[in-house]
């Protein structure tokens, strides 16, 4: 390595930032290079000049009051109820045959309400197989009605809110009406 | 442990805040196979009534006060149920035992009430052709038509896809 290929790495070379293929040729070119070298000590100075005067800076601040100060903005933290449960839950170290019942006292919860929710009230003539009309309101208006039929008769029954439209087509039928 | 805490706090949290909705569509999605985009559902079942014997087919049990009060029956019994989704405006048909046909054009769902056109055809001629709206969901009754072991009872109803 030369000192044309050294001089711009020397600062990366101090901060420790090149890579190590690098770091070994600078360090190699510095031990033979006196240009190099004290290149290198001037960067040293420097930081220390740095350092030094930060750290004297720092010191006559006066940092006396500041604890108390951010104590005093952050004031009393309110955490749900949720979070101080799982805190408390995660602090105890319970051994295993204590979490059991725990565990499964959660698993049947969680089972339980599985099925409530899966049984929740569905539109009951959805469910196939059974023609469901029990608490739908079944309320049906008739726009027309065209009847090819001896009679036709519309029934509204209110107790079930159920509509009818009842055909018969002769006479005998009719012992059969509603 | 750590990791099997929250674990199973949260499988209980996650089990009890899923909406009661989400697993009634679900499962509806699951049993009624693929839906059809904006369309509707018709349902139809055909009871065989008659005051032979006292069967109450148990299929038909949520009916059970319907039929009582509303027909002098004794045994009722479901001998046939069809499901089809339809587009609006689309045309849907069932066959009903004993040479029956019902032929179902849902027109429009407005104000959650679904209008269409049902005709009932006994062969080529139509027995009742009306037009009507019922509640989503709702059922309607057509009776009369006669089978050699009593007389049929249509359910018809209707249920909006979305």
């Amino acid at each position: 390595m030369t000192c044309r290929e050294a001089s711009p790495l020397l600062p990366l070379f101090f901060d420790g930032e090149l890579d190590p293929r690098q770091m070994r040729a600078v360090a190699m070119h510095s031990t033979r290079c006196e240009n190099c070298e004290r290149e290198l000590r001037q960067l040293e100075r420097l930081q220390e000049l740095v350092s030094t005067t930060i750290y004297n800076a720092v010191d006559e601040i006066d940092f006396s009051e500041f604890p108390a100060g951010v104590v005093a903005r952050l004031g009393p933290v309110h955490r749900p109820w949720w979070k101080r449960a799982r805190r408390r839950w995660e602090d105890q170290e319970l051994p295993w045959p204590q979490l059991v019942p725990a565990f499964a006292a959660a698993a049947a919860v969680a089972i339980l309400a599985l099925f409530l929710f899966t049984r929740a009230p569905q539109p009951l003539n959805s469910q196939p197989g059974a023609s469901q009309v029990a608490t739908v309101d079944n309320t049906t208006s008739i726009d027309s009605l065209d009847a090819d039929v001896d009679s036709v008769a519309v029934l509204n029954d209110p107790e079930t809110s159920t509509t009818v439209v009842w055909v018969s087509d002769d006479a005998a039928s009719s012992e059969a009406t509603p | 442990m750590r990791l099997l805490r929250p674990l199973a706090l949260g499988t209980l949290v996650a089990a009890l805040s899923v909406p009661r909705a989400l697993f009634a569509e679900g499962l509806a999605q699951i049993t009624s196979g693929p839906t059809v985009a904006n369309a509707v559902e018709v349902h139809i079942g055909a009871v065989l009534a008659s005051n032979t014997g006292q069967e109450f087919d148990q299929r038909l049990a949520s009916m059970h006060r319907q039929f009582n009060s509303l027909f002098p029956y004794s045994s009722y019994r479901l001998v046939k149920e069809q499901r089809q989704q339809v587009p609006w405006g689309g045309r849907v048909g069932f066959d009903i035992p004993g040479g029956w046909y019902v032929v179902v054009i849902p027109k429009e769902c407005k104000d959650d009430r679904v209008s269409m056109k049902v005709m009932v055809l006994e062969g080529a001629r139509p027995i009742v052709d009306t037009v009507l709206s019922l509640r989503n969901h709702g059922t309607f009754l057509v009776g009369g038509p006669r089978d050699a072991n009593g007389v049929l009872i249509l359910s018809i109803g209707a249920d909006r896809l979305h």
